[in-house]
């Protein structure tokens, strides 16, 4: 029946994979954050110009598959521009692109949703656009972004699986790897999916109480 | 307040009010989209003058007070504010481009009390009302801290300056709102409609707040359906229709010997339905007289 000695003779490999996916989470969540900051401000500008570039960007990666995302930075990118890209730079550029267009959005709604009121209120101090932005909006709209926020980053962990299709060995290629010579995928599967389950529901239950603290405040 | 006490301040506050204009409009013209809001507004305040817009629903009261301080953008006209230009644009087009740091500066020059308070959520009383000084002006913390605090204090909330908006009634609110323009030594107060957002029993707090305030020489633009308030504290009451300035003079003349027929019978509503006031209104009259 269900045999635990595929799990626990390969736990190094799964490890290692878990390893690979934990660094790619967190990598491509920082990165994803500062475009996501850099491509919702620009959204929020007043320059016709910038505002569509935001929107053209924030509409291709939110539209694209994003395995395709992937497999076009790894295979087709490099014809086109000429440069090698490695599996490790593929990934980290695809799934941070697309992660960005996500926080742009959520940075969007969340500044949007702040009451007009409190800019009018700001601008009549006299505080300039940076200043009414770092003082006055932006800490009331993360406030309401935290929940959306942990969302998406939930939702990231487990799209980094899809790193395996560009050979980078993380949780889940490790896991084909071994079911490849054990022929025990159903082992190997259920013990990532507990893997997942054992990180993720802690941090959504650590997103709950943030909201709480936050909206709190 | 009696009504001895108002005529010592009118006889005070005259002596007191220079000639000096501290705020001067010319042509206000303001568009949005196709809608013409403002239709060429002049209008000037001298420093320590108390002037009262009133006007019906839509005639452009709010969107005249947010051209002031560039909350709103006119389409044409100037704006000058204690000698400085915020504001200058021709119908042509042709005009001052005044630097986005200048604006604003000029501006802080100018404070605002809005409707809804629009107080800062996620700051205490106190760092609303410190936030501009230390932001803006970029004064020393402890500066203006003390200075918040007795801005507070004149305000009757030296209780609750460590407490959040969302602590607060509305009429507290509002004289933090107060105390937050205050804070930034304007030279002109704008006030759109500050207590209509208010339960009646805190209306009087705010507008006492707003009485010590104009005794204390403050010049100040309140757009209020208050006739009572515009009656007892305004220099000059002016009547908006269409985006035009379709009357204006001392409140006396202008609230009880209407000329313009929309004047007219807006006045009238608001006596009718508060009759209690003509009287009162005769007998200032008569004692004005005398
Ligand atoms: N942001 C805006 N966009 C389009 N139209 C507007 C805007 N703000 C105001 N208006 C229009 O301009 C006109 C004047 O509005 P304004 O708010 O200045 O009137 P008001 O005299 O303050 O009225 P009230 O007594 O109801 O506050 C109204 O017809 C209103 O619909
Ligand atoms: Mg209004």
């Amino acid at each position: 029946m269900f045999d635990y000695t595929v799990i626990t003779n390969n736990i190094g490999l799964l490890w290692q994979g878990l390893l690979m996916t934990l660094y790619f989470t967190v990598i491509t969540i920082g990165a994803g954050m500062l475009i996501g900051l850099f491509i919702g401000l620009i959204q929020l500008s007043t320059f016709k110009p910038l505002v569509i570039l935001g929107q053209v960007y924030v509409e291709f990666f939110r539209n694209i598959p994003l395995l395709v995302t992937l497999l076009w930075v790894y295979y087709a990118f490099p014809i086109f521009a000429g440069i090698n890209v490695t599996k490790f730079w593929a990934g980290f550029i695809g799934l941070s692109c697309y992660v960005g267009s996500f926080y742009a959005e959520i940075l969007r709604a969340g500044v949007q949703s702040v009451d007009p009121g409190q800019t009018d209120a700001a601008t009549a101090i006299g505080m300039s656009y940076g200043q009414r932005m770092r003082r006055i909006i932006l800490p009331q709209a993360f406030r309401k972004m935290i929940p959306p926020l942990a969302g998406q980053s939930i939702i990231q962990m487990k799209n980094t699986t899809l790193l395996s299709m560009i050979t980078v060995p993380d949780l889940l290629y490790q896991a084909s790897y071994i079911s490849s010579f054990t022929y025990r995928p159903m082992e190997v599967y259920t013990a990532v999916g507990v893997i997942f389950l054992i990180i993720l529901v802690p941090l959504t239950l650590l997103s709950r109480k943030l909201e709480k603290s936050g909206s709190l405040k | 307040m009696s009504a001895s006490d108002a005529i010592a301040r009118e006889a005070g506050a005259v002596t007191d009010k220079s000639d000096k204009p501290v705020l001067r409009l010319d042509g206000i013209c303001l568009k949005f989209g196709d809608k013409r809001v403002l239709n060429g507004i002049d209008l000037s305040v001298v420093e320590g003058e108390v002037v009262v817009l009133i006007g019906a629903s839509g005639s452009g009261k709010t969107s005249l007070l947010r051209c002031i301080n560039l909350l709103n953008v006119p389409t044409s006209g100037s704006i000058v504010i204690d000698d400085e230009t915020l504001f200058d644009r021709q119908a042509d087009g042709k005009g001052a481009q005044i630097p986005a740091q200048e604006v604003n500066r000029i501006r802080s020059k100018t404070g605002m009390v809005f409707q809804q308070f629009n107080l800062f959520p996620h700051m205490t009383a106190l760092e609303n009302v410190m936030e501009g000084p230390v932001i803006v002006k970029k004064e020393p913390k402890e500066q203006a801290r003390q200075k918040a605090l007795q801005l507070l204090d004149l305000m009757g909330l030296a209780q609750h300056v460590e407490k959040y908006p969302r602590q607060l009634s509305g009429g507290q609110q509002q004289r933090v709102a107060i105390a937050r323009a205050m804070a930034m030594q304007p030279k002109v107060m704008l006030f759109d409609e500050p207590t209509s957002a208010l339960d009646p029993e805190l209306v009087g707090e705010v507008m006492k707040a707003m009485v010590e305030l104009a005794r204390s020489g403050m010049t100040m633009v309140i757009v209020t359906h208050e006739l009572g308030f515009a009656f007892e504290v305004a220099d000059r009451v002016v009547f908006l229709d269409q985006g035009l300035v379709a009357e204006q003079g001392p409140p006396a003349e202008v609230l009880l010997h209407p000329e313009h027929p929309r004047l007219k019978s807006f006045v009238g509503r608001f006596h009718e339905s508060a009759d209690l006031l003509r009287p009162f209104l005769e007998a200032r009259e008569a004692e004005k007289a005398c």
